[in-house]
């Protein structure tokens, strides 16, 4: 008995090892072979904090695939979409990402989000030559080594701070005052904000508060005594809601600048509508109106698609006519086309399938996102975006412009 | 295939470091410390940033990130000790979240939010599968002297004592022991190694960031000692090997239900890593390799 057991044994460890080694010493082309599907992965927020985002955008990545198959697939093969879930935690995505790279052998990897998750993320792809698309704002992830195999959809930090400059200094102020809780940019906001301001000869000055506390009296006195034209406010929805009262009970009468994050329509269901009248909102904004935002909408049957959805939508586009581009679906391949194909001229196309056609004629292409015009720098980064700006007037927020 | 199962086995071994230092210190001696995660991350700073500011070699990196470990451990349980145990909870709960805190707001030191890049690895990464085996072999042999030593530990007499110190401190302290200074330098080891699981971590990822240790990481331990067993070092190896395979393995769930949606595979996914985790506990309740509780005098 005990004999056939270990001499079972001994052929089930048999069998293992040859598996084992056989799956070693197999180059990984011979799984690639044409007619096989191509393998994208997308690994979006399904739990944690970026729930809400993570799902719209898996849909709208799926709806992409979906379509592009429908069509014939990319280089005669059809798109094979896995979805895993990052988490909102860096842990988690570094193991869902091995899996999407060793087990399903993933081209490329869409939708990280969170700037700690991209960080995580990036050296995975980049050391196992994978595409990688992410969503996360802080300046430094695309300064990583990452040879390439890194694109970021977001506007930077860097990139956001100056648009909320720009708007304040648009006011034609003498003084601008920073008014926000302690987060991990706060500071890159000051910095980039009291540069334009010191270039335009304009006076700043900034506080930074502890974003829990019920009340912001002291910091709201103190930032009144500076008499700023412009006040910019860094906070979120809940610290916003006190400080505006406090900043009523002063009696300001300047303007006041704050983020989407910050100024919303749930802002204005907590505070009284004086309080919050004439406020300013930027937030990053999806190229609303753009026709790919409008192909996006109907694609996946949303009204008005988030900045996220239209980022996951340009980037399976792009990895998709990447691939269409260099004839080739590998990551080092994706790397070397992608950007043939979002920038530098040629026929405008929104979606993957007519872009493909066009390549498929032999004609130059440019994509046009649902994000933005898409087109990135030397290290990733887009180099354009769109911003909206909303003001609150009578109790509402109303679009002033996208720009 | 291959590839991804070294590098979970790598991970699980992290994990098990970690499960074999709250073992000695909750399972074998009784010192609740919930704040594990917290060593391990100023584990992973020290030696990041020993390595990418200073230029130290990866050895010495992974050293001191131990005695930082150790010194930090030791300050936190001296405040403490000489209160009853609970405190030592609240205090350890409440350093790691303070570590955490630094990390994300000492800019200067610790890049903040954006966490540390490029650290470097003790063997080159450009050797892709061969990097991964290598790491997989040294972080091996280092969770096997780990589990090792804590296993000699605890079956010496010192180790008898620390397993009084958890039935009973009063009775042990009347049997002439020194209860505090076994309790302060069994602390002090335990962290010293949850210390080590950091560094290596981030020399595996070549990345740190203050979000890699939050508290769920403390309950992902304890979940993984309570299901090998408290108080076995084999039971705090195991344990971490089968969180790590009940993490991974519910991902493959979603391929048996794919008429739900992308959301509801995720929701399934997390209530089947509940659901064992359950099973684990209703029908092991005291781990999968339960202490082993020798003769007297043995």
């Amino acid at each position: 008995m005990s004999k056939s057991m270990s001499s079972a044994r001994r052929d089930w460890l048999r069998a293992m090892s040859v598996t084992a080694i056989g799956a070693a010493v197999l180059p990984r082309s011979a799984w690639a072979q044409a007619g096989t599907p191509i393998v994208i992965g997308s690994l979006t927020p399904q739990t944690g904090a970026g729930s809400i985002y993570g799902p719209g955008m898996r849909d709208a990545i799926a709806a992409v695939v979906k379509e592009v198959n429908a069509a014939g697939g990319v280089i005669s093969r059809q798109i094979k979409l896995v979805s895993e879930d990052d988490q909102t935690n860096p842990e988690a995505t570094v193991r869902a990402a091995r899996k999407l790279i060793d087990v399903d052998k993933a081209v490329a990897i869409l939708g990280p989000w969170a700037s700690s998750v991209a960080a995580a993320v990036a050296p995975v792809c980049w050391e196992s030559e994978t595409m990688c698309a992410i969503v996360g704002s802080a300046d430094n992830i695309t300064r990583l080594p990452h040879k390439g195999f890194l694109i970021r959809t977001q506007p930077n930090i860097s990139m956001q701070a100056a648009r909320f400059g720009r708007l304040a200094l648009d006011q034609n102020p003498k003084s601008i005052y920073f008014l926000g809780p302690q987060t991990p940019f706060t500071q890159i906001y000051i910095d980039v904000v009291a540069k334009m301001a010191k270039d335009k000869g304009v006076a700043f000055a900034s506080e930074i508060y502890d974003g829990s506390k019920t009340s912001y009296r002291s910091e709201v006195d103190k930032a009144m005594k500076f008499k700023p034209d412009v006040l910019l406010l860094g906070g979120f929805v809940n610290d916003n809601a006190v400080v505006l009262r406090d900043i009523y009970r002063a009696g300001y009468k300047g303007t006041m600048i704050g983020f989407g994050t910050g100024v919303n329509t749930k802002l204005l269901e907590s505070v009284p509508p004086e309080a919050v009248e004439g406020i300013y909102a930027v937030t990053p904004s999806a190229a609303l109106g753009s026709p790919a935002y409008k192909r996006l909408a109907k694609l996946i049957n949303v009204a008005d698609p988030g900045p996220f959805e239209s980022q996951a939508y340009d980037m399976i586009n792009l990895t998709v006519l990447a691939i269409a581009q260099g004839k080739q679906a590998t990551g080092p391949a994706i790397r070397d086309n992608i950007r043939k194909v979002s920038q530098g001229g040629g026929t405008v196309v929104d979606d993957a399938v007519e872009g493909i056609k066009l390549i498929g004629e032999g004609k130059k292409i440019n994509y046009e996102g649902a994000s933005g015009p898409v087109e990135f720098d030397q290290y990733g980064d887009i180099v354009d975006s769109k911003f909206r700006i909303e003001q609150v007037r009578g109790g509402k927020l109303t679009l002033v412009e996208i720009s | 295939m291959d590839n991804y199962l070294i590098a979970m086995a790598t991970i699980a071994c992290v994990y098990g470091l970690m499960t074999v230092s709250l073992n000695l210190s909750w399972g074998v001696t009784g010192m609740v410390n919930l704040g594990i995660a917290g060593f391990f991350g100023i584990g992973a700073y020290t030696s990041a940033l020993l390595t990418t500011r200073l230029g130290w070699p990866v050895v010495a990196g992974v050293a001191s990130a131990m005695v930082a470990g150790a010194l930090v451990g030791a300050v936190l349980s001296i405040a403490t000790l000489r209160l009853r145990d609970d405190y030592l909870a609240i205090v350890t709960l409440g350093f790691a979240e303070i570590v955490r805190l630094v990390a994300l707001n000492e800019l200067w030191l610790t890049n903040g939010s954006d966490g540390i890049s490029g650290i470097p690895a003790p063997i080159p990464r450009g050797y892709g599968y061969g990097f991964s085996l290598a790491f997989l072999a040294l972080i091996a042999a280092l969770l096997a002297l780990a589990a090792w030593s804590a296993s000699r530990l605890q079956r010496s007499p010192y180790g008898r004592v620390l397993r009084a110190i958890r039935d009973d401190a009063d009775v042990t302290a009347v049997a002439g022991k020194d209860v505090v200074r076994f309790k302060l330098k069994t602390f002090a080891l335990s962290t010293a190694i949850a210390g080590a699981a950091g560094a290596m971590y981030g020399h595996y990822t070549s990345f740190v960031a203050p979000d890699l240790f939050a508290p769920l990481l403390t309950i992902y331990i304890f979940l993984a000692l309570t299901i090998g067993g408290t108080g076995n070092v084999k039971g705090a190896v195991l344990g971490a090997f089968v969180l790590i395979a009940i993490l991974e393995g519910s991902r493959y769930s979603a391929a048996f239900l794919p008429e739900l949606s992308a959301v509801q595979q995720s929701a399934v996914r997390e209530m089947v890593v509940a659901a064992l985790f359950l099973l684990c506990l209703r029908f092991r309740p005291r781990g999968l390799v339960p202490e082993r509780m020798g003769a007297a005098g043995e």
